[in-house]
């Protein structure tokens, strides 16, 4: 089988991402991240983190497949990255390095037009990862007057997504991954005083810490899901967008 | 009778029926599930684990019970609807929705559990005093193994039970972040050793069993 696909997680950095872009130029990018539903590896404990789950999931079923993965490892990303991206090194994958870890004061950093769009929230979350790749100028987007927060990663199953209006801001690590700034924990703890936020992290990840603290602080809804939803998270989201 | 109003709390075991009458008076009835299943009523709004959530007519439980207790809550104070087989809660302040939670699939013992216990030791609700003693029940099937173990070394079963329900209590006011107070909406608002058991963390004020149908009301 021919070796098409480069895959990723976290967010690489650009110079490497560049470097990779001109070295393979037909190459497939696949966020390994992102869960495609292919067999589990088994690789991770069962109570382990949703996201890391995938990335052995998405690297054992692509393998024949796969050039090189490109690995956030810094406090770009976490600790089980920097494991993961080890672990499949010694698996015999070709696997570069990555550390993203420059953080800019928040003044200036760049302008943020999809987080703050008038978009449905999974089409920003989507589209803000598919642009630590694409590099794509939104800057055409109209801003809109934020009536909710989302504060985390994107999840998952990106179905609870769904349940927010459009006028929804996105805050935390997605923000920073817009920003081009994915390890600026100020940016990454940054919201919007009185703005009704939903405080998500995957669960068993590091950052369910971050989204308890923030929830807390600013009277938000913390909620933490793994690898699918239940009815009660579904119910919990629902309940505080109607009621705030 | 045809242009009354109705509205259902389905829930596991029992079902709680609205109906406002065209006069605008209001019958409240209780029935068990699989016979409230048979009523045609045409509801206006239904919440409930046995509802369909897909239903047009559907509400949100949680929404039901925060719109049904409202007027009960003050700052600090907690609705909590204890059910057959979920607990779950909300918190206004400053007359705003604050915060909340729900346990949907396991609450680790709750309604359905004391009722099949009671059966199962052919006790009456009536019986059970507040036990200063309580069983630690993180999960209900510990608890149950420590009900058994205690009966079989001879102590009372309406006494096991009743050290059960404390530990449900304890458990209720844990999951609700402690608060000075909590109003309690559910069947348990009707099981005293419940009420008492509670009363040893907080200030209690029971709701009855009505209050999602009445949050389902005040959205018309």
């Amino acid at each position: 089988m021919c070796k098409d696909i480069i895959g990723f997680w976290g967010y690489p950095h650009p110079d490497i991402i560049q470097k990779a872009k001109d070295e393979y130029k037909n190459a497939l990018w696949i966020d390994l991240d992102i869960n495609y539903g292919y067999k589990s590896s088994k690789i991770t404990p069962d109570a382990y983190c949703g996201i890391i789950k995938n990335i052995f999931d998405n690297a054992y079923f692509l393998k024949d497949r796969l050039i090189k993965i490109l690995a956030g490892v810094g406090k770009d990303k976490c600790d089980a990255g920097f494991f993961a991206a080890h672990m499949l090194k010694k698996e015999g994958f070709e696997v570069e390095i990555s550390y993203f870890e420059d953080a800019k004061p928040l003044s200036s950093l760049p302008d943020l037009p999809i987080c703050t769009s008038n978009l449905p929230l999974k089409e920003k979350i989507e589209k803000i990862t598919l642009n630590i790749i694409e590099n794509k100028d939104y800057s055409h987007l109209e801003k809109s007057k934020p009536r909710f927060g989302f504060w985390g990663v994107p999840p998952n199953d990106l179905k609870i997504l769904d349940l927010f209006p459009n006028d929804t801001h996105i805050f935390g690590w997605t923000r920073c991954v817009e920003a081009k700034n994915p390890a600026n924990v100020e940016l990454e703890m940054f919201v919007q005083e009185d703005l009704p936020t939903v405080f998500f992290a995957q669960t068993f990840c590091q950052k369910t810490l971050l989204a308890k603290y923030l929830a807390a602080k600013y009277n938000g809804l913390y909620i933490d899901i793994d690898c699918i939803p239940t009815n009660s998270a579904y119910a919990k989201i629902e309940a505080f967008l109607r009621l705030r | 009778m045809t242009n009354s109003k109705f509205y259902i709390d389905a829930g596991t075991t029992w079902s709680k029926i609205l109906e406002i009458q065209p006069d605008g008076k209001r019958v409240y009835s209780v029935h068990k599930t699989a016979v409230a299943r048979t009523f045609e009523h045409n509801y206006i709004k239904v919440t409930g684990h046995t509802t369909n959530k897909f239903a047009k007519n559907y509400e949100n439980e949680v929404v039901a019970l925060a719109l049904g207790s409202k007027k009960y809550l003050e700052d600090d104070f907690v609705a909590l609807d204890l059910g057959s087989r979920d607990i779950k809660w909300v918190k206004y302040k400053n007359s705003k929705f604050s915060d909340m939670d729900w346990n949907s699939s396991c609450a680790s013992a709750t309604g359905a559990t004391i009722e099949m216990l009671l059966k199962f030791y052919d006790v009456k609700v009536e019986q059970l005093k507040f036990s200063e003693e309580k069983y630690p029940i993180t999960c209900g099937i510990f608890g149950l193994e420590k009900i058994m173990d205690d009966v079989s070394k001879g102590l009372e079963p309406s006494v096991a039970i009743s050290k059960f329900i404390h530990g449900i209590a304890f458990n209720a006011y844990n999951f609700t972040k402690n608060p000075k107070k909590i109003c309690i909406s559910g069947g348990f608002c009707e099981n005293p050793c419940f009420i008492e058991s509670l009363k040893n963390y907080c200030e209690v004020l029971p709701l009855g069993r009505f209050v999602l149908v009445d949050g389902l009301a005040l959205q018309e």
